[in-house]
């Protein structure tokens, strides 16, 4: 739109509901059009257009009409939708949660202004993930495989550490082989402020601070913001991906007060609502963001994402976890038995699962043993919790020698291979090494996903 | 007499056992004793290590945090002094547009600026606010164009205070296109920022 027809103002305001405003005698308005309120205060705050028709429009305001009357306040329609200015001077800067200066320093100096909804990627010019990242995590770098460009959700808890094991990812990952660092991308969104400090803080004492730009949208902040702060983040993100071939870690806390806000705004327009009263489309609305990630051909970086999601009471079938699985590529799910046992990461690895593993592992990309041992993990502790249930009805005395064995591969496999500090950075030897030292503890028969001349090279058990 | 060197022998044999027993147990204690001081070197050997590895990692963490959070802080305040340099220049630009009135520039200015608002507000009676300094000229353009388009128009009596250009209201009030150099040099600031900024640093055409 050219800029002479920008900034028509309106002051006749027909309605205010919830978080939406009603504006009449429109005569130009379009869909998405950002619009900036000004309150009879003189307050200004930024809207964006729902809805256009028979001379009104519904717009969303972002930070809520709390105090906003239907005299006296503006609204300035500004011909364009919401852009994000994006610069390398992005990095090591903290931005609230619609993409404003939060940490005193001016606005940034924009090397382009990026319209925050992102231009989708052509279908075919993506690339597919097979590149392995090595966060340092062993259950992740070892069943649960990170590639690059890949979408993996970490589904947690209420008061479970998904943020410490989000931050240990965000200052560990590595590509293997470079001395490339990730860039982080942090959209907070509506999480404490002792948990955005947290995360900030672990970066910038890891040093990845300058490397990193924040989005900070707090509990306490407007909720309608929440709308913005995924997008905001994803469009630097994609900025520094695909413009300046950087390979980018986007981590999106709480996807759950992301659906959050939509619902109320749903609720507001007087939608149908769908399961639990989220709007039928937040199946769409949540691939949209989460479909910015992957790779493009031809172009140097990658946006990963590590989008966290906390399940109301722990419900995986919730429809925020359930939709979201559908759209990304496998998920972290983070156990309360485990979380409670004491042990760190507490990842239910019977739950989770990473669908790119299979490509982004084995001869070539990491070790040809690799993929084996994962399923072999998988095998070993599934067994394990049988026997442990088991062995809750019969008692120990009721097991074969072989159950025995699974029983104690079990706890060793959660004390030795899962277990493991918030600081700790394993590499892919140690963590195989350590998976291999479980493995021995079963004899060697039962070793059926793993090829012989593994076991022969890798086996350290009795025969 | 017998009886008494039979047991001094006794009480000889007695404490000469009681001797060489006590001596091998001082013997084995002190075996055990060296063995746990070896023992215990091994430990605290481990012990050095694993404190010197542990403060080695964190003086790393420290080193990269400090260095870290330097470059961090100088960049920023780069971008302090950039955003001062920028303010100054818009500030100046602000200035010459100011007295840029009379130039014959300035009136094509305003003409196009004129022509461009009245049909964006889309309303058949407007009023047009300006400053003190155009009115004339206003009006003066308005005489031309008005000829040419059907929209009636009004000069508010009330001048705003702007640097120039012309802020264009509907009859009912209930519109309003601020066309204000003032309004236009806000909307294009960003645009305006990065070509000033690209300036100062010396990096103009660059990427052009």
């Amino acid at each position: 739109m050219p800029e002479t027809t920008a900034g028509i103002e309106y002051t006749k305001v027909a309605e205010i509901k919830g978080p939406l405003m009603v504006i009449d005698g429109i005569t130009k308005a379009s869909f998405d059009e950002l619009v900036e309120i000004e309150t009879s205060e003189g307050e200004r705050r930024l809207g964006k257009v729902l809805e256009v028709g028979f001379g009104k429009a519904v717009v969303q305001v972002f930070e809520g009409t709390t105090g906003l009357t239907i005299t006296g306040t503006k609204a300035k329609f500004l011909g364009k939708t919401m852009e994000m200015p994006v610069s390398q001077e992005l990095l090591g800067r903290v931005f609230d949660g619609l993409g404003r200066p939060n940490d005193g320093l001016p606005d940034p100096i924009a090397d382009k202004f990026l319209d925050v909804n992102g231009e989708p990627m052509n279908p075919e010019r993506r690339e597919y993930p097979t590149s392995f990242i090595q966060t340092g995590v062993s259950v992740i770098d070892g069943m649960l495989t990170l590639v690059r460009g890949q979408k993996l959700p970490i589904f947690s808890g209420s008061g479970m550490p998904h943020n410490i094991l989000a931050a240990q990812i965000a200052r560990q990952a590595a590509v293997v082989g470079t001395k490339e660092d990730f860039a982080v991308v942090f959209a907070a969104i509506g999480v404490q402020y002792s948990e955005a400090q947290y995360f900030k803080r672990s970066l910038e004492e890891s040093g990845a601070l300058r490397r990193s730009v924040l989005f900070l949208n707090l509990a306490d902040d407007p909720a309608i913001e929440r709308i913005i702060t995924p997008r905001v983040a994803l469009t630097v993100a994609e900025y520094l991906a695909y413009d300046l071939g950087m390979h980018v870690l986007a981590i999106l806390t709480d996807m759950t007060n992301y659906a959050e806000a939509l619902r109320e705004i749903s609720a507001a327009r007087e939608e149908v609502p769908g399961r639990k009263g989220y709007p039928g489309y937040l199946y769409t609305d949540l691939a949209n963001n989460y479909e910015r990630a992957g790779r493009i051909k031809g172009k140097d970086g990658s946006v990963t994402q590590v989008p966290i999601l906390s399940m109301p009471a722990d419900d995986i079938t919730h429809p925020i976890p359930d939709l979201t699985g559908y759209i990304t590529e496998g998920q972290i799910v983070l156990g309360r038995d485990l979380f409670r046992k004491g042990v760190y990461p507490p990842v239910n690895v019977l739950m989770s699962l990473s669908r790119l593993m299979k490509d982004g592992v084995g001869e070539g990309k990491t070790r040809s043993d690799h993929m084996e041992v994962g399923n072999q993990l998988y095998d070993l502790y599934s067994r394990a919790q049988e026997v442990r249930a088991l062995a809750e009805i019969v008692g120990r005395a009721g097991l074969t020698g072989t159950d025995l064995k699974y029983l104690d591969a079990g706890d060793m496999f959660e004390n030795y291979f899962l277990k493991q500090a918030a600081d700790e950075n394993r590499n892919l030897e140690e963590t195989l090494g350590r998976a291999w030292e479980v493995l021995s503890t079963l004899p060697e028969g039962e070793l059926t996903k793993i090829k012989d001349k593994h076991v022969k090279q890798y086996y350290k058990g009795s025969k | 007499m017998s009886s008494n060197s039979a047991l001094e022998r006794t009480i000889n044999k007695v404490l000469s056992k009681k001797e060489t027993e006590l001596i091998s147990q001082i013997d084995a204690a002190y075996q055990e004793s060296l063995k746990n001081i070896e023992d215990s070197k091994s430990k605290l050997e481990a012990e050095r290590t694993k404190i010197i590895e542990s403060a080695k990692k964190q003086a790393e963490n420290l080193k990269r945090q400090i260095v870290g959070s330097s470059r961090l802080n100088a960049r920023n305040k780069e971008l302090l002094m950039l955003e001062n340099d920028v303010n100054e220049a818009f500030e100046k630009a602000k200035a010459r547009l100011m007295s840029s009135g009379k130039e014959e520039s300035y009136k094509s200015l305003m003409t196009r600026i004129i022509e461009d608002s009245l049909p964006t507000v889309g309303s058949d009676e407007v009023v047009i606010e300006c400053n003190k300094n155009d009115s004339e000229l206003v009006k003066k353009i308005l005489a031309e164009s008005t000829k040419k388009s059907r929209i009636k128009t009004k000069i508010s009596d009330q001048p705003i205070n702007v640097i120039g250009g012309v802020r264009v209201k509907s009859a009912d009030n209930t519109m309003t296109f601020d066309n204000t150099l003032d309004s236009r040099i806000e909307r294009l600031k960003p645009l305006i920022r990065k070509n000033v900024a690209r300036m100062l640093r010396g990096t103009a055409g660059e990427e052009e």
